[in-house]
């Protein structure tokens, strides 16, 4: 079954004072694909400014643009529309001698090596092998996911956005994104290919066409099991119409919604509000 | 009168003056000559010469912080024109193979997907930058400048010691040192036809231009990006803009608006076409790199995406110019020429595959141990003169981390006679040809750095790590047909004085250092399956 979901991402910068110049690049567009395709999509920048917009090594679509008129806020939105499939079963066919064949090793070697976000630890590396031992890579991506929630509680404002995943694990708390960094070492610890998928959920399983429901950016991850397979470690249940998938790379770095510099007063706050409509 | 060469010897290496101690060879008839009838003292005098012809004109090099003259050993090394079609060729058969690679691997990766590149190769390495991966080059050109470094073995054959696509230096070095030993040794460039160097910076102007990204419109605007006049390499920043006229500046004097660069001027703004940084690429763009760093400028490279300025050298060449990297250069000039290359590698061993980090750790007393991401000569290890505590040190380093380093095996560099006291030794040698690339024809610099190791059997010659420098002649070809004819004007490069450098003028300070803009991902499990 599938879903069309208008999406509404509005980030919302206020500075303490004015800011005369700021160059940003927001990753706001979801990405085509073989289970979601884009009807519309858009990323309006105000003040106004022209943006440069392009696709990055990751295939995800960028704005890039810069703001020289004096401003005391910033406010992206990025606004979508797009149909989004059913989930599917991890594929249970692949085994682990072909994730671990060389070729596909090399293939995939930067999804495989650790980053500032899913960095190596020890202590993680005998729990892998621990939790993921398995017969088939599917059932270790499974395992993992599963070891992920029972190990961290969801809780905002115990991390922040530079959490790395040990950081996260040792405190036993964090966020989605969180979540998504500790499933990512575990699974590259295994030696599965691995990446960091952002994007939104639509929080209601039953959602009614035409109504707005207030979301968040989300985060789960994409396992290389002959083809690549979502999971999702933070609500455990599977990735299907509900997800809408905007930028995949090998950690947050990659995907930030928004990564930007400005020349000018301390950022005073930040909202960031995320709307999602089924209309279909 | 005592001899110069009064106890010169010649051990198991090649000499590129002499075949024997009392036998120059043929090319070098001319040169032995003249230095057997000069006195110690007619040589201290050609010095003295020297030195103040370098401190007329502010010549200096930093060591390790400190400003000293940039040491010129007066006698020349000679390159006879067969020699020189052999480094030319092979040169830029290498840049051309170079140039394909890094096109293929910020393009499609077939090199990757063919398997002659392990992926894992660039995965793994500090300079892949991601972000570059889309920019296109106007006229296809990454590697508008190059210094492949050359040396010499036993056997008299040149091989590459390594390859610097970033931002090699020392080419002020060998037009300076050109300059001087043209007042320094006036006769000797009258009996001998050494072609010109001078025109190095118009050849690199002009390749600078033909990669304008604004070809058609006009003339196009050049500039030098330097981090400052605190970098080691500031004098030849000033020099190459101060030559090709062009507008020497900082990062605070460039703006990126609605994706274009511009250069503050005392005139206002005026449009960019062409960067020639001499900036690391971790430096260049805070937006995409290091966001600390002053020294760029916010917003560069997506200028250079958006197909507004050319950014030269290319953003990501470090990619293919490791020590690792340069292991599979055989291969790529193989995979995308089809040809054998014309200047072979040092033998090299990449300590990643176990049955090459096995060969090595039994022999570390016999090779040199490179760490993969330095230059300059940091970090290396020479297992003939490393002590056995040192050989244990480096086992245990390159067993912990073996992508960071390879090992090769010792080369034992050509030496040239050199100023040593009163008298001329035998020193070791390489050379660092200066390549341009303006996307027709790859040009290379008749003439070079050629870096001496200073002290005696040393093999060390970076000038990072006090070693000294030689004026480098490339005799042209008796034959019309091969090479050129044309002498070097004494006249010409004697003449030119060096102006002062205008005072340019800083822009506005846009206030502290920058800041972040960012937002964490947050969301939780669904709060109501509703």
């Amino acid at each position: 079954m599938s879903w069309r979901i208008a999406t509404r991402h509005v980030s919302s910068y206020r500075y303490a004072s004015t800011v005369f110049a700021s160059y940003n690049e927001a990753r706001m567009t979801p990405v085509a694909s073989h289970r979601q395709s884009v009807l519309e999509s858009h990323v309006s920048i105000r003040p106004t400014a022209p943006p440069l917009r392009y696709v990055d090594y990751w295939a995800t679509t960028v704005y890039a643009f810069d703001v020289h008129e004096p401003h005391d806020n910033l406010v992206v939105t990025g606004s979508s529309v797009v149909e989004t499939a059913g989930a599917e079963v991890l594929n249970e066919d692949a085994g682990w001698e072909l994730v671990h064949r060389p070729d596909v090793q090399d293939r995939y070697s930067e999804l495989l090596l650790p980053t500032p976000y899913a960095p190596l630890e020890p202590a993680l590396r005998d729990l892998a092998h621990d939790v993921g031992t398995s017969e088939t890579p599917a059932q270790a991506v499974a395992s993992v996911s599963a070891w992920v929630r029972s190990a961290m509680r969801y809780e905002p404002g115990t991390t922040q956005v530079s959490t790395s995943a040990v950081e996260a694990w040792r405190q036993g708390s964090g966020v989605c994104q969180d979540f998504a960094h500790l499933t990512l070492v575990l699974l590259r610890e295994l030696g599965i290919p691995a990446r960091y998928t952002s994007g939104y959920l639509h929080p209601r399983v039953a959602a009614a066409i035409g109504e707005t429901v207030k979301g968040a950016s989300h985060a789960w991850v994409e396992a290389w099991l002959g083809s690549w397979q979502p999971v999702d470690p933070t609500n455990g249940e599977p990735v299907g119409e509900r997800h809408v998938t905007v930028a995949r790379g090998r950690d947050y770095a990659d995907v930030a919604p928004l990564h930007g510099l400005y020349h000018g007063g301390a950022l005073e706050d930040l909202e960031v509000t995320v709307e999602l409509t089924r209309v279909a | 009168m005592e001899d110069l060469f009064e106890g010169y010897t010649i051990g198991p290496w090649w000499d590129e003056m002499l075949e024997s101690p009392s036998y120059p060879r043929k090319a070098s008839l001319g040169l032995h000559e003249a230095l057997r009838s000069l006195s110690a003292a007619d040589l201290e005098e050609r010095c003295a010469e020297r030195d103040r012809s370098f401190r007329d004109r502010g010549i200096t090099f930093s060591l390790s912080g400190e400003e000293r003259p940039f040491p010129l050993d007066p006698v020349p090394r000679l390159v006879s024109a067969d020699e020189w079609a052999v480094i030319e060729s092979g040169v830029a058969q290498r840049v051309r193979a170079l140039e394909m690679f890094l096109a293929d691997v910020y393009g499609r990766g077939e090199v990757l997907k063919d398997g002659v590149v392990p992926r894992r190769l660039v995965a793994t390495s500090r300079h892949f930058h991601r972000a570059a991966a889309g920019i296109e080059t106007p006229n296809g050109v990454r590697i508008h400048v190059s210094g492949i470094d050359l040396v010499r073995d036993a056997t008299g054959e040149f091989r590459v010691l390594e390859d610097n696509l970033r931002i090699p230096s020392g080419v002020s070095y060998v037009v300076e040192n050109r300059r001087t030993m043209a007042r320094v040794f006036p006769e000797l460039f009258v009996s001998h036809r050494v072609r010109p160097v001078a025109d190095y910076p118009d050849k690199l102007l002009a390749s600078l231009k033909a990669a304008s990204p604004r070809r058609a419109r006009g003339e196009p605007t050049v500039v030098v990006l330097t981090p400052g006049v605190h970098n080691a390499a500031y004098f030849e920043h000033s020099f190459l803009a101060r030559q090709m006229g062009v507008e020497l500046v900082e990062g605070r004097d460039l703006v990126c608006r609605q994706n274009t660069l511009y250069m503050r001027t005392t005139g206002g703004e005026q449009r960019v076409d062409v960067v020639y940084r001499r900036i690391d690429d971790d430096y260049l763009d805070p937006l995409h790199f290091r966001s600390d760093s002053l020294l760029g400028s916010a917003g560069l490279l997506n200028v250079a995406r958006a197909g507004n300025v050319t950014i030269a050298n290319a953003v990501g060449n470090g990619v293919a110019d490791d020590k690792l990297a340069y292991t599979y250069v055989p291969a790529l000039i193989d995979y995308y020429l089809g040809e054998r290359p014309i200047l072979a590698n040092v033998p090299t061993y990449r300590l990643e595959e176990p049955d090459q980090l096995e060969h090595v750790l039994g022999r570390i007393g016999e090779l040199v141990l490179k760490p993969v991401d330095a230059s300059g000569g940091y970090g290396l290890l020479i297992g003939p003169q490393a002590s056995e505590e040192e050989i244990d040190a480096a086992a245990v380093a390159i067993r912990a981390n073996p992508r960071s380093w390879v090992a090769q095996e010792v080369v034992q560099l050509s030496t040239v006679p050199t100023k040593v006291g009163n008298h001329l030794e035998p020193r070791h040698v390489d050379l660092r040809p200066f390549a341009i690339n303006d996307g027709e024809r790859v040009w290379v610099l008749p003439g070079g750095l050629t870096r001496v190791a200073l002290p005696r059997g040393s093999l060390v010659v970076n000038s990072s790590q006090g070693g000294g420098s030689k004026d480098t002649w490339v005799l042209a070809s008796d034959n019309p047909h091969f090479g050129g004819r044309d002498v070097d004007g004494v006249e010409r490069t004697a003449a030119a004085a060096l102006a002062a450098l205008p005072p340019y003028g800083a822009g506005p300070d846009l206030g502290p250092a920058l800041a972040a803009n960012q937002q964490q991902q947050q969301s939780g499990p669904p709060c109501s399956a509703g």
